[in-house]
């Protein structure tokens, strides 16, 4: 074979796939003065890592072909791994597949939304960095290069992060970020210096081989700090409250990055860790560890997002809520709740963009993110209230929307799980995430109400549509937020469940990369069986047909010869309708909508308020806390 | 010609029965004896029967204000697709033996499905920009929120006892558990599924936004909350709709609790389905109606979280140890 046909061969697509991001950060930092240089730069590093990504799918996805790959042909000698390895199974590429979607309409969307800042060129050679980071992490076969792709995405983080340093609170998020990131990166590196101490290799697959029946208390500890580590990346409980700085005060393009990309590396570094190098899911107390975490995540988030005030700090708690349920999901340790949360985290990537660019869609044109000083916006910009409203009905799991198909695998997976196990505590983690979502339902009416609906202020009666660059770049993941909630059947099939099978195969894993895998027990029999029927087509099609029916009705019956004011006509009763009050009294403010519901949780309410003190030494003292617990969690259950 | 006739047959179903047609006569005769045992309750003579349908075809007829201020595609589509989005749930519970569309939509998808036509009220309300919408979306979403709980209880409760009583330890769709008590009997003769029948008669006034759970509404203090700067055949459409959410719960309480073999003729049972719904509404909505006062959006959330969620939580831990 020739060397260029040889180097077109898709195994090499994994590398190629991180090279062009980390080689399009370099070639901008140095050629990237001119801004048409730049931006096709990122376009064609973008592009080609997304291309690259999607070749792999035929193969690995469907084909289920595990890609070992050696760095310079390094293979192990004498027995244990020295070179550097990327590994790529089903389950690294669907992380791969998330990253690339939402690295490509990032990026499509920061060319017009970031025109007006300062420092272009270093924001996109950051944000390849970033983007180069995540995706070496998920494709990555060795755990020291997955602590080096750690640091490097967690310093483009905070970078981005402070990125507006004019902006208030901006300095102050990355600083926090800062502190606390690094305490999980430490983690991350003094359990895999552990590790190495005490199975000689930093390969996944041998480690994978090497640790289970082989415990002892420093590995235990190296687990404890690995799962901290990783779930300081993955922002969840205790850790939240740094999201919501860092996705608040990030351009709304890097918060995309930070909530969809960002977040999915730390929950894909949880499973690597607990189903592939601990292999210890199948104990009960692990899945305690993971769906107890999740819960609380998913609970204290969206309780936290409901008082907020601010339409990018709320979107950040709703953004670590919903990384609770695919951590609730997958801690469940079936194949139909890995799938589920597999399926959610997918979404969640999608959603979420969708609503952060919306959000920084409303910043770019207002110069606010206030929740009290917006309203009214629907009528100055139609298509982002449209697209909006997409995004917060797919995250509310309202049907036929792409969350509403996830979650309604969770709520069957946790009951399901609860059924099998006769444990009554799964039973609660059901309601807990079927509550839940009706808390993000509320969350979401009210940024509708007092950002898109609602009274137009004085102050934004000259506010445009955006440009088209930036709508379409959320249409793309509105669109990807209908078909994967219309299409449910063809996503899980073709996508989550080989990733999902994948997590159950630690065996073909370990081999795959040339090691014993005799004393792993072979894949276990994977069923994606469950009991509920959600037929989305035909649900719409009902639905197309009944509308179709009232519209025609409507339509004869003159429903839309409506009164309205023409020109300049005064005429009072086009006028709202006041009741003899002051019109400034009557408006209800974003942070008190739902005062029926606070005032009877007043004490959580207080109770979270002085907890959340916004003072870095107090989230530093609780990362400490937490890695306390887990480590003498992990002593005392493995 | 086969597809021709079925796909006929679906239309009928979307249209006639159990769709458009049946939903707007029934709801609609239900809201006016409603009306009607609540007046007779409180001594009071009270309208026709047929009122609320005079009320849909005057409002029809009248003039339709768009303010200044609303966004006016969303205002104005909103009832429809909220009225559309209700038809289709009634499409989905079964009557009795029949069922128009089964192995569509199980109960926890009914139970996202409902929050549809509650968005449209919203939004709708949301988009005409009056602060009287503000307060009544705020009330509105705290209700549904408070209903959402003890709902979600009686659900696993139900799919938890079906479930275990057919072996495949979890039922989730409305089909099997009403071909279940077509062989076993009504689930409301087991004395676990007492309380959560109890819980979802006090869920059915809250979720239809009626007295005294209807502070998001509110006449006397917010004028309607969301409806205020309604007129005209959209305000009717709304009326309309809530004529048939209360319809469409009491016809749910008859799937999950009061199923049973049913005559085999479609028309009769369709008859008794709509019977037993008059009593349901007589009990649930007009008595509660004629004897309490409207509560404040506290006591509401407080409430259905406390009293009504633990009957539901009863209920669902007695399924759970199979008793």
């Amino acid at each position: 074979m020739s060397p260029v046909i040889n180097a077109l061969s898709y195994q090499h697509f994994p590398i190629y796939a991180i090279m062009v991001l980390f080689l399009g950060a370099f070639l901008i930092a140095v050629f990237g003065r001119n801004r048409t240089a730049r931006n096709v730069l990122a376009l064609l590093s973008i592009t080609a890592s997304l291309a690259f990504i999607l070749a792999l799918i035929r193969p690995v996805m469907l084909g289920g072909e595990i890609i070992a790959y050696w760095l310079g042909g390094r293979v192990p000698a004498g027995g244990y791994a020295i070179g550097i390895a990327l590994e790529v199974d089903a389950l690294s590429l669907f992380f791969a597949l998330i990253v690339a979607v939402a690295v490509f309409v990032s990026g499509v969307y920061s060319i017009q939304y970031m025109r007006h800042d300062d420092n272009e060129r270093e924001y996109y050679t950051l944000f390849l960095m970033l983007a180069g980071g995540v995706m070496g992490l998920v494709l990555s076969g060795d755990l020291f290069n997955m602590f080096i792709m750690v640091e490097v995405l967690t310093f483009a983080a905070v970078a981005l992060t402070a990125f507006r340093n004019t902006a208030t609170g901006a300095l102050e998020a990355a600083f926090k970020y800062l502190v606390v990131g690094c305490i999980g990166s430490t983690c991350i590196l003094v359990g895999t210096a552990m590790l190495y101490a005490q199975a000689h290799t930093l390969n996944l697959a041998q480690l994978a081989q090497l640790l289970p029946g082989n415990l002892n208390t420093a590995t235990k500890v190296a687990f404890a700090l690995l799962f901290v580590g990783f779930g300081t990346k993955a922002f969840i409980v205790p850790f939240h409250p740094l999201a919501a700085d860092a996705h608040g005060a990030a351009p709304a393009s890097i918060s995309v990055m930070i909530s969809g990309v960002l977040t999915k590396s730390g929950i894909y570094g949880i499973i690597r860790l607990t189903y592939f190098l601990f292999q210890t899911m199948n104990l009960g107390t692990m899945q305690f560890l993971l769906v107890f975490v999740g819960s609380l995540s998913m609970f204290i988030c969206v309780t936290m997002a409901l008082a907020q005030h601010d339409f990018k700090r709320l979107l950040a708690f709703h953004s670590i809520s919903q990384i609770g349920y695919v951590l609730t999901a997958v801690g469940l340790c079936t194949a139909l709740g890995v799938s589920a949360g597999l399926y959610h985290a997918m979404n969640h990537t999608l959603f979420k963009g969708l609503l952060f660019l919306a959000a920084g869609a409303v910043l770019h044109e207002t110069g606010t993110t206030d929740l009290g000083k917006l309203g009214g916006l629907s009528k100055k910009m139609p298509h982002t209230t449209v697209l909006f409203l997409i995004g917060a009905f797919s995250i509310s799991g309202i049907p036929p929307f792409n969350g509403f198909a996830s979650k309604w695998m969770v709520y069957q997976a946790t009951y399901q799980k609860a059924v099998e196990s006769g444990n009554i505590g799964f039973l609660l983690v059901t309601i807990i995430a079927l509550v839940t979502s009706v808390l993000t339902l509320a969350s979401f009416v009210k940024v509708s109400q007092s950002v898109f609906f609602g009274q137009l202020p004085k102050e934004l009666e000259h506010v445009k549509e955006v440009s088209f660059g930036m709508r379409l770049a959320m249409g793309i993941f509105a669109l990807l937020c209908i078909l994967t909630g219309l299409f449910p059947g063809l996503v899980t099939s073709y996508i989550t469940e080989p990733a999902a099978r994948a997590v159950f195969s630690v065996a073909q894993y370990i081999s795959a990369m040339g090691f014993d895998a005799s004393g792993v027990a072979a894949e276990s029999v994977v069923s994606f069986a469950h009991v509920g029927v959600w037929e989305p087509i035909s649900w719409l099609l009902i639905l197309c047909i009944a509308l179709l029916a009232i519209t025609i009705v409507a339509v004869a019956s003159k429903y839309d010869n409506v009164s309205q004011r023409s020109g300049e006509a005064v005429d009072t009763k086009y006028e709202l309708f006041y009741g003899g009050e002051a019109q400034e009294f009557s408006q209800v403010g974003g942070g008190d909508l739902f005062w029926g519901f606070k005032h009877n949780w007043r004490g959580y309410f207080d109770f979270m308020y002085r907890l959340h003190s916004g003072v870095v030494n107090d989230y530093a003292l609780w990362a400490v806390v937490d890695l306390a617990l887990v480590m003498l969690f992990s002593l005392i259950v493995l | 010609m086969t597809i021709v006739i079925s796909a006929l047959q679906y239309l009928g179903y979307v249209l006639i029965f159990p769709g458009f047609l049946f939903c707007f006569l029934a709801g609609m005769l239900l809201c006016g004896i409603d009306r009607k045992l609540v007046a007779k309750m409180q001594k009071r003579v009270g309208p026709p029967v047929l009122q609320p349908f005079y009320d849909f075809f005057k409002l029809c007829g009248k003039e339709t204000i768009v303010p200044a201020s609303a966004s006016k595609t969303t205002f104005l589509m909103a009832p429809l697709v909220g009225l559309a989005a209700l038809v289709v749930i009634q499409l989905f519970i079964p009557v009795f033996s029949f069922s128009a569309f089964s192995g569509m939509a199980d109960v926890i998808v009914i139970l996202y499905l409902l929050l549809i036509p509650a968005m449209s009220v919203i939004l709708g309300g949301a988009a005409s920009g009056s602060p009287y919408a503000g307060v009544g979306l705020s009330r509105e979403m705290v209700t549904i929120i408070s209903c959402e709980l003890p709902l979600v209880l009686v659900l696993l409760a139900v799919a938890k006892t079906v479930g275990s009583a057919l072996g495949t330890g979890l039922c989730f769709s409305l089909s099997d558990i009403a071909a279940y008590q077509a062989m076993h009997g009504s689930l409301i003769t087991k004395i676990s599924m007492l309380p959560a029948a109890v819980a979802m008669l006090l869920i059915i006034p809250g979720e239809t936004g009626n007295h005294p759970f209807d502070a998001a509404e509110a006449e006397t203090e917010i004028c309607e909350g969301l409806l205020a700067e309604y007129s005209g055949a959209p305000l009717g459409v709304y009326k309309l709709s809530h004529a048939i959410k209360m319809l469409t719960l009491t016809s749910l309480f008859v799937a999950l609790f009061l199923g049973g073999l049913g005559t085999g003729f479609v028309a009769l049972d369709g008859i008794i389905l709509f019977l037993l719904c008059v009593v349901l509404t007589a009990v649930s909505i007009s008595f509660v109606h004629a004897i309490t006062a409207r509560l404040k959006i506290e006591q509401i959330f407080k409430f259905y979280w406390t009293l009504v969620s633990g009957l539901a939580l009863i209920s669902l831990v007695l399924a759970w140890y199979g008793l």
